[in-house]
């Protein structure tokens, strides 16, 4: 699940999966705008069919929080 | 949802897009009151799938008044050739769209007056300071109302309110004759179709102000796109069909006259609609043929004695039933009917037809038509390909025209002397000074003709407009018909009185349906007659090549015109050849 996790990061922000880590934040990853995390979010809701609370976006600094919020809601990373 | 029509696809591709040198060029501005995000990568890369290289400028959000109102502002630098603004109801009615139900009744005419002259006044500085065309989108009528099921009750409610600032929108700027600039864009289709629940997502809405969603932007820049394909000229003009699945359930060399199904049942049913849409696109003036593997007496019979068929032998301009290759028969009808191949868009089920003709033909729109014929009529109703931005007279009257085109050439089969075909034709052809009325046909004709065309420049209507009025140019078009019936305005030419002594041709153009009968003659004939009588000496212009134009190549010489530089040259003191077949009426 990790995989696809970092399948669609990369290819959203268009960069190779071996350069994203679950450190991966707006500060270290240049392609990590505004709006491109907006695209990402809608991303992973479509790719594992769920629907995140808007409070819930808004804690999501780094791609670590992504994994945290999946399993949250019942996704297995 | 295909992974190559989703929003990450198209910001991903814009990126490695890279200018051709021979593709069309196309520059675009955006202008909205909400984030729009997205909108021109997935404009560019769609502009370079169709071959244009589309140059996009984004005003900053929410800056569309000034952009507008200013003179110097960036958008009227950029010099755009489309401006699309995007209006949202939100935006342009503030607090009253939640609260319009306490508005005084005596206060509301008058907000929607003032919001109504916003908009006229942002539509009359544009067209002052821009030669672009405005593609306004009218505002979204909500989905809900602050008065409840009451609203239908009260004058003005929200919703009522909404449409009539739209229908202003329509009539005042898009409906206007004498505006060849400004468009609205009905955004309550967009709505209607995929649904304000899907379209519009409050958290999207709240984090960035998105008021289209991220999902439904490739869908919406998608419906913006006919307006490009218009404004860039680049519309299809011939649908090309296959019989068996595509136009009739099953196998009419297998199943039999009485087995196929048309009409009378589910499958039938879907089928029937589908021709009601071709027949619609036909009476609207695109052009139909048939290109299908059969024996011609089964498929034939079927076309013209079925009782639940709606398309007729006569609403196809060419028909190929045979058992030679489809890229041939694409070919020859190609040939035949004078139409490119990269005006053309085939429909057929099998999918190894289909991959066939697109790696074959890649000139020729191949749809990617599912094995569920049920959905043929919605995949054939959004397409934008076929858009134009005014139907004109010629183009409801194109499948008339061409069955006469088709009878042409029954003659000219049977008449072997050429000569002899073109007196029987019995021709006249009409030569006008342009007019409000084929001024839109004047413009549709630089933009689509390629073959018969001296310089391949494009004008827009309002540009064939200024000419027109301009003392320093003549704009006339001709219109032909003969004895198979009337082929519309198929021919202008526009000339620049450079000086006393000379006239410059800056465009002479032909309908491919028409070259070749001495019509290109008389046209030339009449410049130079024109000439003679205001004492002009020599009448020159180029011929500019491209990759679709060599019909037209060696015609200044064989009118004997002569090289001079860049120029063909013809003195005025010289006797031109003109055909006698044809007689002239002039009405200057």
């Amino acid at each position: 699940m990790s995989e696809k996790l970092y399948q669609i990061i990369s290819k959203v922000f268009n960069v190779d999966s071996s350069k994203i880590s679950d450190d991966t934040s707006p500060e270290n990853l240049e392609q990590w705008d505004s709006f491109n995390f907006y695209v990402l979010l809608d991303e992973i809701e479509n790719e594992f069919n769920i629907k995140f609370n808007l409070d819930e976006t808004l804690d999501i600094k780094k791609i670590g929080d992504f994994k945290i919020l999946l399993e949250k809601n019942g996704v297995k990373i | 949802m295909k992974n190559e029509e989703n929003l990450a696809y198209f910001l991903n591709e814009a990126k490695t897009i890279k200018p051709r040198e021979l593709g069309k060029k196309l520059r675009v501005a955006f202008l909205a009151s909400s984030t729009i995000n997205g909108f021109e990568e997935t404009m560019r890369v769609k502009c370079f799938q169709k071959g244009i290289d589309c140059v996009t400028y984004v005003a900053d959000y929410n800056q569309y008044n000034q952009e507008i109102l200013n003179q110097d502002s960036g958008l009227y630098q950029f010099k755009p050739d489309i401006t699309f603004l995007i209006l949202d109801t939100r935006h342009i009615l503030g607090e009253h769209f939640f609260s319009w139900h306490i508005v005084p009744h005596e206060e509301k005419p008058k907000f929607v007056e003032t919001k109504i002259g916003e908009i006229k006044k942002l539509c009359n500085t544009f067209e002052e300071n821009s030669k672009s065309k405005l593609v306004i989108t009218s505002l979204q009528i909500p989905s809900y109302s602050s008065y409840g099921i009451s609203e239908q009750r009260e004058m003005r409610g929200l919703k009522e309110m909404v449409s009539e600032i739209n229908n202003e929108l329509f009539d005042n700027c898009g409906r206007l004759y004498t505006n060849h600039q400004i468009f609205i864009y009905d955004f309550n289709e967009f709505i209607s179709r995929f649904g304000e629940k899907n379209i519009f997502n409050y958290k999207q809405f709240f984090s960035g102000d998105i008021k289209i969603s991220i999902e439904y932007i490739p869908k919406f820049v998608n419906e913006l796109m006919g307006y490009v394909y218009a404004i860039s000229g680049i519309t299809k003009k011939c649908i090309v069909v296959d019989l068996d699945n595509t136009l009739w359930g099953g196998v009419i060399g297998e199943d039999g006259f009485d087995n196929i199904k048309v009409g009378d049942n589910p499958i039938g049913h879907s089928f029937v609609e589908f021709q009601k849409r071709l027949l619609a696109l036909n009476q609207r003036g695109i052009i139909l043929a048939i290109n299908s593997k059969n024996n011609f007496d089964d498929a034939i019979e079927v076309i013209q004695k079925h009782p639940n068929m709606i398309l007729r032998e006569d609403d196809f301009a060419c028909v190929k039933i045979n058992w030679d290759d489809k890229v041939l028969n694409l070919q020859k009808i190609s040939q035949e009917l004078n139409i490119g191949l990269d005006s053309m868009v085939f429909f057929d089920d099998d999918p190894i037809n289909q991959e066939y003709v697109r790696e074959s033909l890649p000139e020729v729109l191949v749809v990617d038509l599912p094995k569920d014929s049920s959905q043929y009529a919605q995949i054939i109703t959004e397409m934008k390909e076929f858009d134009i931005l005014k139907i004109t007279e010629e183009d409801t009257k194109r499948g008339a025209m061409y069955l006469g085109q088709k009878k042409r050439k029954e003659l000219e089969g049977k008449v072997t002397d050429f000569n002899e075909f073109l007196k029987q034709m019995n021709i006249v052809v009409n030569v006008e000074k342009a007019n409000s009325f084929s001024i839109p046909r004047i413009s549709q004709l630089t933009l689509k003709t390629n073959q018969f065309n001296l310089t391949t420049k494009r004008y827009q209507e309002e540009e064939v407009s200024k000419f027109s009025s301009s003392d320093n140019k003549i704009v006339e078009c001709v219109q032909v018909s003969d004895k198979f019936g009337d082929n519309g305005i198929t021919g202008t030419y526009i000339i620049e009185k450079k000086n006393d002594e000379e006239w410059i041709i800056d465009t002479f153009l032909l309908s491919c349906r028409i070259m070749g009968r001495g019509v290109e003659e008389i046209m030339m004939n009449q410049i130079i007659e024109k000439a003679r009588l205001s004492k002009i000496k020599r009448v020159k212009g180029k011929f500019i090549p491209t990759t679709k134009n060599k019909p037209a190549e060696n015609f200044y010489e064989q009118l004997g015109f002569e090289k001079e530089n860049e120029f063909w040259v013809f003195n005025t003191d010289n006797i031109m050849n003109k055909p006698e077949h044809i007689k002239v009426k002039k009405n200057e």
